[in-house]
């Protein structure tokens, strides 16, 4: 490797990163009375638990050159679950959250069965089972949003704190953890990368793709109902709609973390890189007091501009997905 | 030196008088104006009483509501089928899933079914069905948008619709200022999160800003968010306003949904010491976050009631009465003191009382 190339890989590994730390430092400046205070990077941290996990839901199998965008449906069913088994039916907490993540393994038992059994375009497959959920979601629901949810799952997702952040955080940090250490340490992540870069030629080395695949579908259904207990842990009440605006914010956050840490791949800690880019941006924005509008503009450019960046960086080889 | 100190002692004594008394008179202003909505709603007639039965024989009202997905607009359409039986008129709903090419699809099915009068409910939009609406009242078919604008807007409405049947949403924006000025004890730096877009918004805030020139100590500031980004805006946005602000001490809620993203941002930001929430209408799951302590007050409207009041000012419209400028839909305020009336856990239309139903079969002659 040339110096020169050495310093773009660095650049591009790292870019992100440093946009964020410059990004922290300028915000900082700007309100140092109001941004650069503990209470806010730890709210900034504690408040983007779902959105991480859904998105670390979502790199699972993005790698494997899947989309599951039923996955912000899963979550919406999980936390509506819990609302009606615990709030209205009086089943334990622990009991509602069980049986919200036996039905996410359920979904994405379905969505593999489909996609590798019938050969299905997973984007297919996955808008009909998240349309599919949606009415349930809206049948169980009646329409409403239902709170009443156990305050014991309040305390151990919001409202307890380590360091003064709360719990949250760290459950989805721990299952950024468990996530980069399949993708890297373990040939399951070899064969899901294999599998995700020439399904073909991962099938003639004798990898089973569409357990792999399915493999893949169903942790992400399962980290989709695991969003959905803290969503509802978060809240204090489900509502049979707000998941699914999730959806697009992680796709956002997974492809612009597919140019971060381990560039060109779908990586664990640059899709949660991204989240807190994203969101450190966007609460600097609203501490300069700009317009929601603004914000979304914030959103939308960040992406295509680093995304951009990353591929002139790269020489502009083609994206897989 | 001495006459100086004793100057300014009695100078800062009399502005300490001074602003205690406009404080006091304020908060006696704001108490005031609460009052009324303190209490079980009354009946108050939105016009002379008629023979609904008779004049409305062979007539029917077709409504296509902003979505069948909806509990709120679900509910009011039960309510006018409920009404309309009652009087024994043929009333026709168009369920849809909030999609304008389903209200569409329901504009021309009330031609072809040769409905009397086209009712447009709770945020149907008539702006995105101007070619219908100008083809059923070139058919001599009224087009009337209920529950979908405040009284003052009825100009800005009947410029695509033949009516409307309005709600007094200024006063609901207003006693939301009030109530958190007086919560506040007239020191009031509200956060005031709306969602712009329905012509209600405009009204309420309307309500939130002609309040708040009554309070000389009380500001606001205004987060907006439009409906499909609830559920990821609302709490990164409040939990940054609390925290750039560590003065806000209420949070005004105008569509009481709204409320469920707030409340996490609330005990995120540890402030639930510090910040009050109100909202408006009345949504059962916040009346549970009222018992809960988590919300001060929630202005609400009985659905049942609010069905019942559109029949009515329909009615008048198709037996050729005056129309109904205000319906006297009633607000009632919950708080800590009156929420658990509306149930355990919360119910839609209870708690409100039920004066409006002798109210109305006494209006519509029916006894």
């Amino acid at each position: 490797m040339t110096a020169g190339g050495g310093v773009l890989d660095l650049a591009e590994r790292y870019g992100l990163t440093v946009a964020l730390l410059v990004m922290l430092v300028a915000f900082s400046l700007l309100r140092p009375e109001t941004f650069f205070t503990w209470s806010n990077v730890s709210t900034i941290l504690g408040s983007q638990a779902v959105l991480v996990v859904v998105t670390l839901g979502l790199i699972v199998p993005l790698t494997a050159n899947d989309f599951d965008v039923s996955i912000a449906y899963v979550l919406t069913l999980s936390s509506m679950l819990i609302a009606v088994l615990n709030g209205q039916e009086g089943w334990p907490v622990w009991a509602a959250a069980l049986a919200a993540v036996a039905m996410g393994l359920a979904v994405g038992a379905i969505n593999a069965f489909f996609i590798t059994v019938f050969r299905i375009h997973s984007l297919i497959v996955t808008l009909g089972t998240g349309t599919f959920l949606h009415g349930v979601t809206l049948w169980i629901s009646g329409s409403m949003t239902i709170s009443g949810i156990s305050d014991s799952l309040m305390s151990i997702v919001i409202v307890h704190r380590l360091l003064g952040i709360p719990l949250e955080f760290f459950y989805a940090l721990l299952l950024c953890c468990l996530v980069w250490y399949v993708f890297d340490y373990t040939a399951l992540g070899r064969r899901l990368l294999f599998v995700g870069r020439g399904r073909e030629v991962a099938r003639l080395s004798g990898i089973d793709t569409d357990r792999v695949r399915g493999a893949c579908l169903i942790v992400a259904s399962l980290l989709g109902a695991l969003a959905g207990i803290l969503y509802a842990g978060t809240q204090g009440a489900a509502d049979p709609v707000s998941g699914a605006s999730y959806l697009l914010p992680a796709f956002a956050a997974a492809f612009l973390g597919s140019t971060s840490i381990r560039p060109g791949r779908f990586n664990p800690w640059g899709a949660t890189l991204a989240v807190y880019f994203l969101v450190v941006g966007i609460t600097g924005l609203e501490f300069m007091g700009v317009s929601s509008f603004v914000q979304d503009m914030f959103y939308g450019g960040a992406l295509v501009l680093a995304v951009t960046l990353s591929q002139l960086v790269r020489g502009r080889e083609e994206q897989q997905i | 030196m001495g006459r100086h100190w004793l100057g300014a002692a009695l100078a800062g004594l009399l502005a300490v008088v001074a602003a205690g008394t406009a404080w006091a008179d304020g908060l006696d202003y704001f108490e005031k104006r609460l009052a009324p909505f303190t209490q079980k709603p009354a009946f108050v007639p939105p016009g002379p009483a008629f023979d609904a039965r008779k004049c409305m024989a062979g007539k029917s009202i077709f409504s296509i509501p902003v979505s069948s997905a909806n509990p709120f607009t679900a509910n009011i359409e039960k309510a006018m089928a409920a009404a309309a039986a009652k009087v024994g008129f043929k009333f026709t709903t168009w369920d849809n899933q909030g999609q304008s090419s389903q209200w569409v699809q329901g504009m021309n099915a009330a031609m072809t079914q040769k409905a009397n009068l086209i009712d447009l409910l709770a945020g149907t939009d008539p702006r995105v069905l101007v070619p219908q609406v100008r083809a059923a009242q070139a058919a001599g078919v009224p087009v009337v948008a209920s529950h979908y604008s405040g009284n003052e807007q009825t100009a800005q409405v009947t410029r695509t619709v033949t009516a409307d049947v309005p709600i007094d949403y200024f006063t609901a924006g207003g006693l939301l200022l009030d109530w958190a000025v007086v919560q506040t004890r007239g020191n009031l730096n509200a956060l005031v999160l709306i969602s712009t877009g329905p012509l209600s918004t405009d009204s309420m805030v309307a309500g939130i800003e002609s309040e708040l020139k009554h309070c000389e100590h009380c500001k606001t500031k205004m987060i907006n968010v439009v409906v499909p980004d609830w559920g990821t805006r609302i709490t990164p946005n409040v939990q940054s306003a609390l925290l750039a602000d560590p003065t806000i001490n209420y949070i005004i809620v105008i569509y009481d949904s709204m409320a469920q993203f707030v409340v996490p941002a609330v005990t995120v930001t540890n402030a639930a010491d510090r910040v009050g929430i109100d909202a408006f209408n009345g949504t059962p799951f916040v009346l549970g976050l009222i018992q809960e302590g988590k919300v001060q007050m929630d202005v609400g409207e009985n659905l049942d009631w609010i069905g019942h009041a559109i029949i009515d000012a329909e009615m008048r419209m198709l037996c050729g009465l005056p129309a109904v400028h205000d319906p006297k839909i009633p607000f009632y305020i919950f708080d800590q003191h009156n929420a658990a009336d509306a149930g355990r856990p919360p119910q839609l239309s209870q708690g409100y009382g039920d004066a409006y139903v002798d109210g109305y079969a006494g209006l519509w002659q029916l006894k």
